[in-house]
């Protein structure tokens, strides 16, 4: 494990920069510079970086500094983390500021460099350094809020030194309580790439189905009994149009699997975007929050078909009543059967959306990572969603699983997989599946 | 202890860090996961449970501490048959007795089977705590005190009540004021540490330092009535606790050996108001006499001594409760408890190690489950099962545990011991 005692988080004013420097601070119960663009702004994120893990005492911990004193943060640090603007061109000049700010060190003692990045390429952010550094340049990616999300993808580069990320990945999970999953660098990486393949196929499908309500219709489907706290297409508003433009991009130019037309963004999220409305953060996106002049608030989507927004819809659909009546009672086995032998059209969009995002964790998590347990992880403790290996369990096991995505299933995604190497070695998630499938719509 | 043997077959907690209110699922679902797990564990099937009660051989034991305020729900015994038609005929009741509600369910479990009227027993501990706000948590908390003596008025009853036996144990003791809540603090952390290798704790993710713990009155440590911080308080927490006894006969029909072994039992209680219990142990070296003789009974009826004992589970609704457990456990005198925290000794790796599970703190405490739990987390130190936080010396499981789980402001006290 890489003894950590001093840490510099560079970009430490953001949202992650300084939840990420709390966490270094409670749980590494490490030393903490924290760097922003002025003093006041470091020393304000002090604060409520604390409060993100409830823990005033690590305050003293943390100490505010600007980028004038890099230089002196970075000699004195065991790991600088990155957590600046998700942008190339940032990115790459502070990487390079810390490149010189490392000037002088000796190979000796190799001090750990890490970016926050959820998908810019650690090979080519390595790059920007002189070769004897780059080996120790790695991808740390958190979630937010990572007090809550335990997550912690650890991305090796074209040139990491094994050892080392091995002894980071030891620190992360013993010592940060962090789920560490090891992933190659890759776009996007794997939690983004496989919620972010669920939630851009749900934007399409509200675009295939906007007769039928569209955005709000396909949240409904998805709602909280399918397994997951919040709804694909809200989760979309959360991160932000423009985020979430940026990482499906990245998917679908960068990468070749059978799912590839899959991260498309829909024509009309292109137009919100160009639109400035990009979300809960702009005030409007796919969803909005209209307040009325006496203080009432209504929530609105926007309708794809009338391009303008009207108020949600209380949709009511017969197998999700049904289900959550079921999961209610710890009905579990009852419920999940409804779902698999309801012929509604909602329902076939629900259970045909649970198995190809178990398809496609078992594919890419294979290809990028350490096979479908990593995709457990990262979706359970990044997301917050019932992970994938859980949603088998929910089905009734591998042999319900294969039956049903032969049943359900079109051609390009039979041949993605083995549905009978699936079948024979599916072993229960160690994600119990019944805490994320909740009894609400 | 007289009568039949008692063995634990196996059983189950759920998850305490889930918030069954926010799943919106009911108190059945959170009985239906706790006995289909604790069945699991113990290999038995609802059809054995059926055949057995053909012959009278099973029998079921509730306890809860106060459904009809959280869950709006009564006659809890009965309410098993809503879990599965197996249940249907099986004698099964509710015991109550405030946080000991689970302890005083075991009891009259082990006596039935120790009579030889039964050959299993099914014992189920459980609380839905998050149906209402904390505040008024606190207040149907409450009616474990004498509630209309003793809480007209406060908002927190307990923290209030147990901030007093902190101030009681000061100053009985002589104590320094600030060293002693700075052992508290260390209790606290202790907790929270242990919480961190148990999989089912609440808190097992949250983060607790004793600067943090140490330091009351601040944001993030906010007094809880007059005297303790949050860091010294137990949990809110939704959870159920399942056991499953058997007689002799019944693991000999299943072909099991060496299952943990219920070695001996106490059960005192003390008065009702805690100034009451204040005068009446001014004259006795230890400041809740009926807890120590709890003890001393439990270790009588097992024939052994704190000595022999090789891991504790104790009710630590507040640090100050634990560090009173420690002498009543014969672990230190009665003053000197600070001893046993400052030197490790009831750390996870120390001489008697405290709370391996978390506790009351750190894995959480729905109220009229924590019995069950910390009897189930005492067996699973018995039969080498605990996982990441199975305590082993020199190589070796141990060989007697001991628990003690209380009611109101010590009032039921409820001590088991089990091994091998």
């Amino acid at each position: 494990m890489l003894q950590i005692d001093t840490v510099t988080v560079v970009g430490a004013n953001g949202t992650m920069g300084r939840n990420i420097s709390a966490i270094f601070a409670s749980f590494g119960a490490a030393t903490v510079y924290m760097v922003s663009r002025s003093i006041e702004k470091s020393t304000a994120a002090i604060e409520v970086a604390s409060k993100s893990v409830r823990a005033g005492s690590i305050a003293r911990r943390m100490v505010p500094k600007d980028y004038g004193s890099l230089v002196e943060c970075v000699s004195e640090s065991d790991l600088v983390f990155e957590a600046c603007a998700e942008n190339w061109e940032v990115k790459s000049a502070v990487h390079r500021q810390i490149a010189s700010a490392l000037g002088g060190l000796a190979d000796a003692n190799p001090i750990a460099i890490c970016s926050g990045t959820s998908g810019l390429s650690i090979t080519d952010l390595a790059g920007v350094y002189p070769e004897q550094y780059r080996s120790h340049v790695f991808g740390m990616h958190f979630f937010n809020p990572p007090y809550q999300m335990s997550l912690c993808e650890l991305i090796r580069s074209r040139y990491a030194d094994e050892a080392m990320l091995c002894k980071l990945s030891a620190y992360a999970s013993k010592k940060l309580l962090r789920t560490t999953v090891l992933v190659d660098d890759s776009p996007a990486f794997l939690g983004n790439r496989i919620g972010f393949q669920f939630i851009n196929d749900a934007l399409r499908l509200a675009e295939d189905h906007r007769d039928s309500g569209g955005i709000d219709y396909i949240d409904a489907i998805f709602g909280p009994f399918s397994g997951r706290a919040m709804a694909p297409i809200v989760t979309a508003d959360f991160v932000g149009l423009d985020v979430h433009k940026a990482i499906v991009d990245n998917v679908r130019s960068n990468t070749f699997d059978f799912a590839n037309q899959s991260f498309e963004l829909p024509d009309y999220v292109e137009g919100l975007i160009e639109n400035g409305q990009l979300g809960r953060k702009a005030g409007s996106g796919l969803y909005r929050t209209k307040v009325a002049s006496d203080g009432r608030k209504t929530r609105e989507v926007w309708d794809i078909s009338h391009c303008s927004y009207r108020p949600i819809n209380r949709y009511v659909f017969p197998f999700a009543i049904e289900m959550c009546d079921l999961l209610h009672e710890g009905d579990y086995r009852e419920a999940f059967d409804l779902l698999e032998t309801n012929r509604s059209v909602e329902a076939k969009i629900c259970l045909e959306g649970l198995l190809k995002y178990v398809i496609y964790s078992y594919v890419i998590s294979d290809v990028i990572s350490n096979g479908i347990s990593s995709a457990d992880d990262v979706m359970a403790t990044g997301f917050n969603w019932c992970p994938p290996s859980a949603v088998i369990d929910a089905l009734g096991g591998g042999e319900r699983f294969a039956s049903l995505c032969r049943e359900r299933l079109d051609a390009s995604w039979l041949s993605a997989i083995d549905l009978n190497c699936i079948a024979e070695s599916h072993v229960p998630s160690f994600h119990d599946y019944r805490r994320f499938v909740k009894a609400r719509r | 202890m007289l009568g039949n043997a008692v063995y634990v077959l196996g059983g189950a907690q759920t998850d305490f860090e889930r918030n069954w209110t926010k799943e919106g699922k009911s108190e059945v679902a959170l009985l239906k996961e706790a006995v289909d797990d604790a069945l699991l564990s113990a290999g038995i099937t609802y059809g054995d449970i059926s055949r057995l009660n053909e012959d009278g051989r099973v029998a079921c034991f509730v306890g809860n501490f106060i459904g009809e305020r959280y869950v709006d729900q009564g006659h809890l015994g009965a309410l098993l048959t809503e879990v599965h038609p197996a249940f249907y005929g099986v004698p099964s009741a509710r015991y109550e007795a405030a946080c000991a509600s689970g302890s005083v369910a075991l009891d009259a479990a082990i006596s039935k089977i120790r009579l030889d009227d039964y050959d299993l027993a099914i014992v189920v501990g459980w609380e839905l705590m998050k149906t209402v706000s904390s505040k008024e948590c606190g207040d149907i908390l409450g009616r474990a005190a004498f509630y209309r003596k003793e809480c007209p008025g406060v908002d927190f009853p307990f923290p209030t009540l147990f901030g007093q036996l902190a101030i009681e144990t000061v100053n009985k003791y002589g104590l320094d004021r600030d060293a002693y809540f700075d052992d508290l603090a260390m209790i606290s952390v202790i907790n929270y540490e242990n919480a961190k290798r148990n999989p089912l704790a609440q808190t097992r993710k949250w983060f607790m330092d004793y600067e943090e713990a140490s330091h009351r009155g601040t944001e993030t440590n906010p007094l809880v009535g007059e005297t303790l911080g949050v860091a010294d308080c137990s949990q809110v927490t939704d959870g159920a606790a399942v056991v499953f006894l058997a007689s002799e006969r019944m693991i000999q029909e299943l072909r099991l050996k060496n299952l943990p072994r219920v070695k001996g039992f106490g059960h005192r209680t003390a008065p009702m108001i805690f100034a009451n219990k204040m005068i009446e142990s001014r004259q006795n070296n230890y400041i809740l006499p009926w807890t120590r003789q709890a003890i001393l009974d439990a270790y009588g009826r097992a024939g052994i001594g704190v000595e022999d004992v090789n891991v504790i589970e104790t009710h630590d609704c507040f640090t100050s409760s634990e560090y009173v457990a420690i002498s009543s456990f014969g672990i230190t005198d009665p003053g000197n408890e600070f001893e046993a925290v400052r030197d490790g000794r009831i750390a996870f790796d120390g001489s008697m190690p405290i709370n391996p599970s978390g506790g009351l703190i750190g894995c959480g405490h729905p109220v009229g489950a924590s019995g069950v739990r910390m009897f189930l987390d005492i067996s699973k130190q018995i039969a080498g099962t605990a996982g990441d936080y199975q305590v082993v010396r020199n190589g070796e499981i141990p060989e007697n545990a001991a628990m003690l789980n209380i009611g109101g402001t010590a009032t039921t006290n409820y001590v088991f011991i089990v091994g091998r």
